[in-house]
C-alpha cells in the first residue's frame, strides 16, 4: 500500500508560465527528507485496467533529496485588528454585537476579544462549553467572569453584550433574543463582581471570532467561533442594555462620539479581506482564512436577495472554526520553468521509504500554461482548474448520508480519503459542509489538495489525464490552458487556437469564462466538449487573489448543501450564483447538451441515431459501424455513457442546426434525473421509465466556420484507451478532432 | 438548512425474504429487483450498523474492510484480516453484516462479523 500522505505540499502559483518560478511548500510530520523529482503527467490514474500511471521526468536541477520539516496548519477564520492606543484605554468598557451561533455547544468560543491566552489577561466576550454567553476580564493575575443563565439557541439571532463597570466593580452580560416566542426566548442578563481599575495588556491584537494565543501583530488564534457576527461595537463607557443595543442597532454610530472606540461595518468591502471601522479611531482589520461575506444580518428583511442592492442588510460575516484558505507554509523548493518547456499537467513527486512495506509516493500538482498570445499548437486542452478547486479535498463520501446510495455500492476509500477523515485541517471542498453544518463556498490552492494529483481520486483531474494520454497516443500536439487564464484573459486566449477541448467535467464557469467560449464559438472557433455536467454552476473568482473561487449553491440544482435564503450572491463579485440554467444560460445554448442525470449503477453504450447518416458529416463516422453500439467498453462502469450525463433539449437552447447523432437513453433504474429536471411530482422519473434521462452526442456548426461537438458523458474520456485505443469512442473523437483542426468550413447548414 | 436525515430510509425489512438475500448473493452489483433495490437503499442510506467501507490497498485490485467512525477527525477503523480481491465478494460480506444488524439473524453462509 503506497503512502500518499506522509509528505504533502502545494505549488504556488498553481499555474505558471515558462520562464516563471514555481515554489513548492512542503510539510511532513514524520519524514526528514524525500527524493524529489519533477514530472510531466500523461496519465495520473493508476488503474491497472487502463494506461496506468504515465509520468516522465524531464530531468531538472531540482531533482534530488529535499529536507523536510513539519509545518502545522492553523484553521479557523477570524478578523485581526492590530493593537492600537484606543484599545488600551483604561476605564469602563462595553462590547456588543448581533450573533447567529451555528454550533453553540461545540466548546469554548470567543466572539470578541482583546485577550492574551498565554497570560490570561485582557477581556473576552465568548460562549462557554455549555453554550452560555460569558464575559471574562483578566488582569493582575486575577480573572473575573460572568455567565448568562441560559444557553444560546443554535441558528437564532440574539443581541449579546459584555460590560465592565470598573467604578462599580462589576461585570455584566446582556442577551436578548430577537424572536422571543414559542420557546425561542433566551433573553437573560447577569452581573458579577469585577475589577476596579484594570490595566490592559500591551501588544495584543483585538480578535473577532477567536482570541489570541500570544502577543504581537499576527498572533496565532484559538477558541474559534462558528456562526455569524453582525455590527460589533466597542464603547468606553459602561452602557446599560438598552444603550448598548441601540449602539449596535445603529448602522452609522456617530464617529464624533469620543467614547466610541470602534464600530465595524462588515457590509463594506465585502469582496475583500478588509473589515472597516466607522469610528474616528480607524481600527480597520484583516480577515484570515476567508470567512463567508455578503451574509444576511440580523436586520435582513427579505426585501432583497442581492447584497449589492442593500449592503446595509448584509452586515454579517459567517466565521467557521474550520475555515482554511491559506496554509501559510514556507517554500522548500523553487524552480524556474525552462522557457522551452511544453505547457502541460506537471507534478513534483516525493518518494521515501522505497523498498519498504509502506513506500511513500506523494505528488504536488501544478500546471504550466501556454501563455496568452504564444500558442505552440492549433489545439488547446483546458485544465478545468475551477472544477478541480471546487472538488478540492472532497469529504463527500466520508460525511454525507446519501453518498453510498448515490454511488450504488460500497464506498471505496483511498489512502488520501483515510487521511482526510482524520485531518480536516486541510480544508474541505465546496461539496462539503463545515463542522457547523453550513456549506463551504470558497476554495483556494494555497493548501495541499489531495484529489488534484497523480494517484489521487480520479474524478476530474485523473479522468482528464485520459484525454492527455489519448492525445499523446495519437501523436497530436496540444497546448494546456487553464480556467484561471480563460477567466483572466477571456476570448483572446481561446482565439489563438483552431480547436479547444474541454474535458470530462468542466462544471464550474464564471461569466467571463462563459463569455469567452461564446465569443470563441461565434468567431469561428471549434469546441470539443468531451464530458458531462459541464457549464453548470455559476462561480466567481477572487478579484485579486489568484486560484480562489466561490460558489453559492442556492436552492436549485444538484447541491450537496443548500444555501440560506438571501445568501446566494457571490461575495467576490456581487453576481448571482447558482445554476447557469437559472441564470438564463443553460449549457444547451453553448454546447448543445446540458446536464440531466446521474447514473452510477453502470455505464452504457450509445446507439446511433438516423442523423448520424447525414451526408454533411460523413467525415465524422468514417470507419465506424453505425449498426453497432458506440462505446460499449470503458474504465468507468463498462461503457462510455455514464456517471453524469447531458441531453439535447431545444427548449433549453440546443440550436436548430444541431445534429443529434447518438443517444444512451436506456439507463435503467440507476439513471436518476437532476432536481431541476422535475417540475412536478410524479413517479416514473427514473431512467427505466423516463426517456429524458440520457446521454446524447451532438454536433452543430457555429458562425464563421466554427463548430461544436459534445459527448454528454463524464465516462467518455475513460473509454478512449479501451482495446488499445482502437474503439468507436477513440475513432469518433479522432475523426472530429482531425476535421476540427482543418480550417475548411462546414458546408450545407445554411 | 435542508439536511439529509440518516433515519429517513424506513422500508420495512422482512427477515423471511431470503429470496432477496439469494438474489443479492448471486448478483451483488445488479441489476436488482424492485424489492432488493428497496432493501439495499435501506442498508446504504444509513450505513446500517455504522457504515462499512473499503480501503484501497492496490488500485482496482485489492481492498480492505473498514468502518467510518461517524465523527469528523476520528480515524477510520480497519480490519486487516478482511481483504478482498473482488468487489462483489466485498459487497456480499458487508451485506451479511447489515442483514444481521437489520434482522438480528445471521446468514448461514455469512462470514463472521468484522
Amino acid at each position: 500500500m503506497t503512502d500518499t500522505t506522509a509528505v504533502l505540499g502545494y505549488a504556488w502559483p498553481l499555474v505558471v508560465s515558462p520562464g516563471e518560478e514555481v515554489a513548492f511548500h512542503l510539510s511532513s510530520a514524520t519524514l526528514e527528507e524525500a527524493e524529489a523529482t519533477l514530472l510531466r503527467v500523461r496519465c495520473a490514474d493508476p488503474d491497472p485496467d487502463g494506461p496506468g500511471l504515465r509520468l516522465t521526468a524531464p530531468g531538472t536541477p531540482l531533482d534530488g533529496l529535499v529536507a523536510l520539516r513539519h509545518q502545522p496548519l492553523h484553521p479557523g477564520s477570524c478578523a485581526i485588528i492590530p493593537d492600537a492606543p484606543a484599545l488600551r484605554r483604561p476605564g469602563p468598557l462595553s462590547v456588543g454585537c448581533f450573533l447567529w451561533p451555528t454550533a453553540p455547544l461545540a466548546g469554548r468560543q470567543t466572539i470578541l476579544s482583546r485577550w492574551r491566552g498565554d497570560q490570561g489577561e485582557g477581556w473576552r466576550l465568548g460562549i462557554d462549553a455549555e453554550g452560555c454567553l460569558e464575559f471574562e476580564v483578566g488582569a493582575h493575575g486575577q480573572c473575573w467572569r460572568v455567565t448568562a443563565p441560559q444557553p444560546l439557541l443554535e441558528r437564532e439571532w440574539v443581541f449579546v453584550g459584555g460590560v465592565l463597570d470598573d467604578a462599580a466593580g462589576e461585570i455584566r452580560v446582556v442577551q436578548q433574543s430577537l424572536d422571543p416566542q414559542a420557546g425561542r426566548d433566551r433573553s437573560a442578563d447577569a452581573a458579577a463582581p469585577g475589577p476596579r481599575g484594570v490595566t490592559w495588556p500591551e501588544a495584543t491584537a483585538l480578535v473577532i471570532a477567536a482570541e489570541a494565543r500570544e502577543g504581537g501583530e499576527t498572533p496565532l488564534t484559538e477558541a474559534h467561533y462558528d456562526g455569524k457576527i453582525d455590527r460589533p461595537r466597542l464603547h468606553a463607557t459602561a452602557l446599560d442594555a438598552a444603550a448598548l443595543r441601540a449602539l449596535c442597532e445603529s448602522l452609522t454610530p456617530p464617529p464624533g462620539d469620543p467614547n466610541l472606540i470602534a464600530a465595524w461595518d462588515f457590509a463594506r468591502d465585502i469582496p475583500t479581506a478588509h473589515v472597516r471601522d466607522l469610528s474616528a479611531n480607524r481600527l480597520d482589520g484583516t480577515l484570515r482564512h476567508l470567512p463567508m461575506r455578503g451574509m444576511t444580518g440580523a436586520n435582513w428583511d427579505g426585501s432583497t436577495v442581492q447584497w449589492t442592492e442593500a449592503p446595509h442588510l448584509y452586515g454579517a460575516i459567517h466565521f467557521h472554526s474550520d475555515d482554511m484558505h491559506d496554509a501559510g507554509w514556507s517554500p522548500d523548493l523553487r524552480f524556474t520553468i525552462p522557457a522551452d518547456w511544453r505547457s502541460g499537467f506537471y507534478a513534483l513527486r516525493l518518494r521515501a521509504r522505497q523498498g519498504s512495506d509502506d513506500p511513500v509516493e506523494s505528488f504536488v500538482a501544478f500546471f504550466v500554461r501556454a501563455p496568452l498570445g504564444q500558442p505552440r499548437s492549433k489545439l488547446a486542452l483546458v485544465a478545468s482548474t475551477a472544477t478541480f478547486l471546487a472538488y478540492a479535498n472532497s469529504a463527500l463520501r466520508l460525511d454525507q448520508v446519501h453518498a453510498e446510495a448515490m454511488l450504488e455500492g460500497l464506498l471505496t476509500l483511498s489512502r488520501d480519503d483515510v487521511y482526510l477523515q482524520e485531518h480536516r485541517e486541510l480544508g474541505l471542498s465546496t461539496y462539503d459542509t463545515h463542522s457547523d453544518g453550513s456549506g463551504w463556498s470558497y476554495s483556494t490552492a494555497k493548501r495541499p489538495i489531495l484529489n488534484m494529483r497523480p494517484r489521487g481520486a480520479t474524478f476530474n483531474y485523473g479522468n482528464d489525464t485520459h484525454i492527455i494520454d489519448w492525445l499523446e497516443q495519437i501523436g497530436q500536439d496540444y497546448d494546456i490552458i487553464t480556467d484561471d487564464d480563460i477567466h483572466r484573459h477571456g476570448a483572446q486566449l481561446l482565439a489563438g487556437y483552431r480547436c479547444v477541448i474541454t474535458g470530462s467535467h468542466p462544471e464550474y464557469f464564471s461569466r467571463a469564462m462563459l463569455d469567452a467560449f461564446d465569443s470563441y464559438q461565434r468567431g469561428g472557433g471549434r469546441h470539443i466538449y468531451l464530458g458531462g455536467n459541464g457549464f453548470y454552476w455559476r462561480i466567481g473568482w477572487h478579484p485579486t487573489e489568484p486560484h480562489s473561487m466561490e460558489i453559492r449553491r442556492g436552492m436549485n440544482g444538484l447541491r450537496t448543501w443548500e444555501g440560506e435564503a438571501g445568501e446566494n450572491a457571490l461575495s467576490f463579485t456581487g453576481e448571482p450564483s447558482g445554476l447557469w440554467r437559472s441564470n438564463g444560460r443553460p449549457p444547451q445554448r453553448l454546447v448543445g447538451v446540458g446536464f440531466d442525470a446521474q447514473v452510477f449503477t453502470r455505464s452504457y453504450p450509445y446507439r446511433w441515431r438516423e442523423e448520424a447518416r447525414d451526408p454533411r458529416i460523413r467525415w465524422m463516422v468514417e470507419g465506424i459501424d453505425l449498426e453497432k453500439p458506440l462505446g460499449d467498453a470503458g474504465l468507468r462502469g463498462g461503457g462510455a455513457a455514464g456517471l453524469e450525463v447531458d441531453r439535447v433539449d431545444a427548449t433549453l437552447g440546443s440550436p436548430p442546426h444541431l445534429l443529434w447523432l447518438a443517444t444512451a437513453d436506456q439507463l435503467d433504474y440507476g439513471g436518476v434525473p437532476t432536481l431541476e429536471e422535475l417540475r412536478t411530482l410524479h413517479r416514473g422519473a427514473m431512467g427505466d421509465q423516463n426517456a429524458r434521462v440520457r446521454a446524447d452526442v451532438a454536433f452543430f456548426p457555429t458562425a464563421r466556420g466554427g463548430a461544436v461537438f459534445s459527448t454528454g458523458s463524464i465516462a467518455w474520456a475513460c473509454a478512449l484507451s479501451c482495446d488499445n485505443y482502437d474503439n468507436g469512442v477513440s475513432r469518433l473523437t479522432g475523426n472530429v478532432l482531425r476535421r476540427f483542426l482543418d480550417p475548411r468550413p462546414f458546408e450545407g447548414f445554411d | 438548512m435542508l439536511v439529509n436525515d440518516p433515519e429517513a430510509a424506513h422500508w420495512p425489512v422482512d427477515p423471511a425474504r431470503l429470496d432477496l438475500v439469494e438474489e443479492f448473493r448471486r448478483r451483488p452489483r445488479g441489476p436488482h429487483s424492485d424489492a432488493l433495490q428497496k432493501l439495499l437503499h435501506r442498508m446504504r442510506w444509513s450505513g446500517v450498523g455504522q457504515r462499512h467501507v473499503l480501503i484501497v490497498l492496490e488500485p482496482n485490485r485489492r481492498w480492505m474492510l473498514g468502518r467510518l467512525p461517524g465523527r469528523r477527525g476520528a480515524p477510520v477503523e480497519t480490519f486487516p484480516n478482511r481483504v478482498f480481491t473482488d468487489l462483489a465478494a466485498a459487497e456480499w460480506a458487508v451485506f451479511v453484516l447489515r442483514w444481521e444488524a437489520l434482522t438480528g439473524q445471521k446468514l448461514e453462509d455469512g462470514s463472521s462479523a468484522a
